[in-house]
Parts: C-alpha cells; sequence; structure tokens
C-alpha cells in the first residue's frame, strides 16, 4: 500500500525544510518572514477518506489514518543532489559609483573571511548563500582601503541611503537587484557572525566593509560596516 | 509528543518532524531516521508496538523523527504482517538521549542474516570550508578498505563498524574493495562531501548476491562561519586622525580625489602611503 505518493512526500520534505529554517533562524533579521504558513503540516497529511464509510476489511493494521506519515526519500547513491550555488561575480551601485568584480573565497588562515588585497575585486563567501539561492545571506565584502591601492570603492556604502539599488551579477549573465535597508556601523567586537552570514531565513544581501575609528598601532579598523539589502520584489 | 506519535496521529507526527531537524536542537528531543538496507524485502516497521513505517522499501531513508529521549522497542516484520508479534528483525532496545541524533539501518550481517544496528550522527560542529564523511559497513561481506581517488582512507572496515573523515568539501570519488586490496567491490562513483554536512554513505547489500549498494544519507547545518571581515588595514576614510602626524588635509585630499572620476591610482598611492605613516 503505498500510502505516502510522491505529492505528499514533496510536501512532507518542504515542510521539513521550513521547520528547519524557522528552527535556525532565530538571530535572523527578518526572520518572522519564513513563517510559510502555506505548508502547514496538517495540509499534507494523508486525508481521511471523503466518506466516513468504514471499510474493515480493506484497512486493517495497514490503515492511512493509524500510520504517522513519515518522510521518506531514495537513499540511492545522487538521489538528493542540491542544485550547486551559483555563483555572484559582480557588484553594482550605480548611485554610489560602486563596480567591483567578485571572487569566491572561504577563510582566511584566522578563520576570517578571506579578502583580496585588492579592494576593487570582493569576496563572495562561498559556503553561504547567493543571490539565487532559496534562502539566507549572500555576504560579499571588500576593503575599505589598503596601503597599496588607496580608498576601496565599497567606503562610499557607510553613506549608502536607504533605497539605493544594488545589483549583483552571475558568470551567466543573470542579475539580481536588492535595495538597501539598513546601513550599520558596528563595533567589532559585538558583531553576531553567525548572524550575518546566517543561511536561514529570507533571502537577503549583506555588504561588509571597515569603517569607523583605525588603531594607528594595530593597523586595523575597529568597526565594520554592514549593509543589509533585501531583494527587489 | 509520544503519545502523538504512537497514537499514530499524522498530522501531529508531521510537526513533530518538521519541528525537529537537521540536529533536533528542540527542547532536547532525539533524532532518529530509518535506513531499510536489507536487499529484496518491503518491511512494516512497529516502534513500541504501533505501526510507524508501512511497506518500508529497501534503499529507502525514512524520517527524521523527532523523539523525546528514552528506550524504544523497534520491530520489523514482513509487509503483510498483521502486528508485530513475529518480527523478522527485532524487537530491539533503541536508548536514545536528549539532544541525539540516530539512524537505526535495517541490514545484512556478515553472514547474510537480517539485524539491525543503532548508530549515533555526528553532528558535531565542522570548521569553514569542511565537511565530514562517515562511512558505514552495512553489507553481507568480509572487511573492506574504502578509496578515494583510488588510495585508501579508510582500512579494515568491519560490518557494522563505521568511520568518520573531516574532509575539504567536494566531491570524492570513492570506492570500496575487500581489505588489502585495491579492485572495487562498489564504484568508483561520485559521492559529494558537502560543506557542513556531515555525508553518511552506507555500504550495504550482499557481496554473495552481487548486489552491493551505496546508500547516502546526509546531515546538514552543521557548519561554523567566519569570525571577521577584515576589510581594511591604511586608516584612509577613519573618523579618528592621528594627533601627531598624518595631517587631515591628508584625509580631506583623499574624499576630494574620491569625488573625481579621473582620481590617478598613482596619486592615490602617494597619499595612501603618507597616510599610513
Amino acid at each position: 500500500m503505498n500510502f505516502l505518493h510522491a505529492p505528499a512526500r514533496a510536501s512532507a520534505v518542504l515542510a521539513i525544510v521550513v521547520g528547519t529554517v524557522v528552527l535556525l533562524s532565530g538571530c535572523a533579521p527578518g526572520g518572522p518572514a519564513v513563517d510559510a504558513s502555506g505548508a502547514t503540516p496538517a495540509a499534507v497529511a494523508p486525508s481521511a477518506s471523503p466518506t466516513p464509510t468504514p471499510t474493515p476489511d480493506a484497512g486493517g493494521p495497514d490503515a492511512i489514518a493509524a500510520v504517522p506519515d513519515v518522510p521518506r526519500a531514495d537513499a540511492g547513491l545522487g538521489a538528493a543532489t542540491a542544485a550547486p550555488t551559483v555563483p555572484p561575480t559582480r557588484v553594482e551601485v550605480p548611485e554610489l559609483g560602486i563596480d567591483v568584480s567578485v571572487a569566491e573565497e572561504g577563510v582566511d588562515a584566522d578563520g576570517a573571511l578571506a579578502l583580496s588585497s585588492d579592494p576593487s575585486i570582493a569576496s563572495w563567501y562561498r559556503w553561504g548563500p547567493s543571490p539565487w539561492s532559496a534562502a539566507g545571506a549572500t555576504v560579499i565584502a571588500s576593503h575599505v582601503d589598503s596601503l597599496d591601492y588607496g580608498i576601496g570603492q565599497f567606503a562610499r556604502l557607510a553613506s549608502a541611503p536607504v533605497g539605493t539599488t544594488i545589483s549583483v551579477t552571475a558568470a551567466d549573465g543573470r542579475v539580481a537587484g536588492f535595495t538597501v535597508q539598513q546601513v550599520e556601523l558596528l563595533s567589532k567586537t559585538q558583531i553576531d557572525w553567525n548572524g550575518v552570514f546566517d543561511r536561514t531565513g529570507t533571502p537577503r544581501l549583506v555588504l561588509v566593509t571597515c569603517g569607523g575609528e583605525f588603531d594607528y598601532d594595530t593597523g586595523h579598523y575597529l568597526s565594520n560596516v554592514i549593509v543589509t539589502a533585501v531583494p527587489i520584489a | 509528543m509520544r503519545k502523538i506519535l504512537i497514537s499514530g496521529l499524522a498530522a501531529g507526527a508531521l510537526i513533530a518532524v518538521s519541528a525537529a531537524l537537521p540536529a533536533a536542537a528542540a527542547d532536547g528531543d532525539a533524532s532518529l531516521s530509518v535506513l531499510h538496507a536489507v536487499p529484496g524485502v518491503t518491511v512494516d516497521v512497529y516502534v513500541d508496538g504501533a505501526l510507524t513505517l508501512d511497506d518500508f522499501t529497501p534503499g529507502t531513508l525514512a524520517g527524521p523523527l523527532a523523539l523525546p529521549a528514552g528506550t524504544y522497542s523497534v520491530a520489523i516484520t514482513a509487509s503483510d504482517a498483521a502486528d508485530a508479534s513475529a518480527p523478522v528483525i527485532g524487537p530491539i532496545d533503541l536508548n536514545l538521549a536528549a539532544g541525539g541524533n540516530y539512524t537505526a539501518v535495517a541490514h545484512l550481517d556478515p553472514a547474510g542474516t537480517p539485524t539491525a544496528t543503532l548508530y549515533t550522527n555526528d553532528t558535531a560542529t565542522i570548521a569553514a570550508g569542511q565537511g565530514k564523511l562517515t562511512v558505514r559497513h552495512d553489507a553481507a561481506a568480509p572487511a573492506v578498505d574504502v578509496l578515494a581517488g583510488g588510495t585508501p582512507v579508510i582500512t579494515n572496515l568491519s560490518n557494522p563498524a563505521e568511520s568518520v573523515l573531516t574532509l575539504p568539501a567536494g566531491t570524492v570519488s570513492a570506492s570500496v574493495a575487500a581489505t588489502g586490496t585495491t579492485d572495487p567491490v562498489i564504484g568508483p562513483a561520485d559521492v559529494v562531501v558537502a560543506e557542513g554536512t556531515n555525508t553518511i554513505v552506507y555500504a550495504w547489500g550482499s557481496l554473495a548476491d552481487g548486489n552491493l549498494a551505496l546508500a547516502v544519507q546526509t546531515i546538514g547545518g552543521l557548519h561554523s562561519n567566519p569570525d571577521g571581515v577584515p576589510a581594511g588595514n591604511a586608516g584612509l576614510v577613519a573618523t579618528n586622525q592621528p594627533a601627531d602626524s598624518a595631517p587631515v588635509w591628508i584625509g580631506a585630499a583623499v574624499l576630494l580625489m574620491l569625488g573625481s572620476a579621473v582620481a590617478a591610482v598613482a596619486v592615490r598611492r602617494q597619499n595612501a602611503a603618507k597616510a599610513g605613516r
């Protein structure tokens, strides 16, 4: 008896995903938006027969209503291959004159986001979401300045007005548009990096650079400028 | 919640499941997945006497279920059984600790007899850029080596043992050979080791029957994140300026040049050098 037909299975999986997102997005800005009520678990439960007529001989211990709706998946190798993340290759903020290329980066030896020394090459955190992912924060960062290259284009982010348009392009030419929702200058010691790099919650773009006061002894800024932008509907 | 599950209210069970994973972080519940790795037989799975998985087919992964910590009795029967009284495997007791992540696997022992093993899944946080590859021997076969790109990375793995590797995220060309040999009995096959994910590969089936295969379970969300973005080292846009050097006008000059589309890189470098000292 194949009580869990394919659409129900897909919905059940969706329900798990939604549940997971809700669970993990506690520190995400805009978290409440992921409460996707459209995936109400009850909606995908095997429904009782439309007619209440009992069918004792057909059901028995295998009766649909008696069995929990446990999601199942083919465990075969490659059966659940996830679509690869589409890397961004360019970020433009026309109103601020920003136009930088984007490289894929992981972490450096210190566990921080690896950055190109050239401020005109921004770094996308390759293990996190991209603008074409279903959820989470796309993080792209670039140096605000450099002893070799001078002031970087991302220096202009600190004064970006809310509503500024940002476009992110992929290698295949697809473009994702965002608008600036907030610009923050936060002390590096107070930043919730797990929140910045959050892979769950509503899709968003987070541009990061440095700013604020400079420690002339260590050669580092004391704060980060963090720009959060939301997709253009 | 346990009562809901066992009484078989489908909607309630699904709510429990959807609130649980990937790592059962919710209020101490354990997370249980079930893998059917006995070739050729469709079964029913009973938990504490209640039918929980109906017509469960080989190569299928069910769950995860969020369950309160405790001991659960699991019996696996033929798919036409009327109840759990005549199991083909079990009943076995599963002791699930609060917050634990488990997979119960119905599989063959080395001699080809159906059995079941409860594995505890590694859900520890993984360094950025890395993934875990867990290999479990659940096949009716002697001890094996696991080769990645033809090189043994796990040796002498016996049913039902497991081995866990931490690897850079990527795709591994994996094969399984009798221990001490390199002639594959399974594979080579591409196994994706996703970043921040524990990818669990099960070798199952029977060598004698020629139906060895791989099954895969993934547990995601184990990633860690960069702990900073050190995105500046010159102080050119600092809101503070050193009192004894680098006159304020240097910063102003730099800002002025920024406004000009023709600001020459060479000049900026010159200013940068001055401001840097």
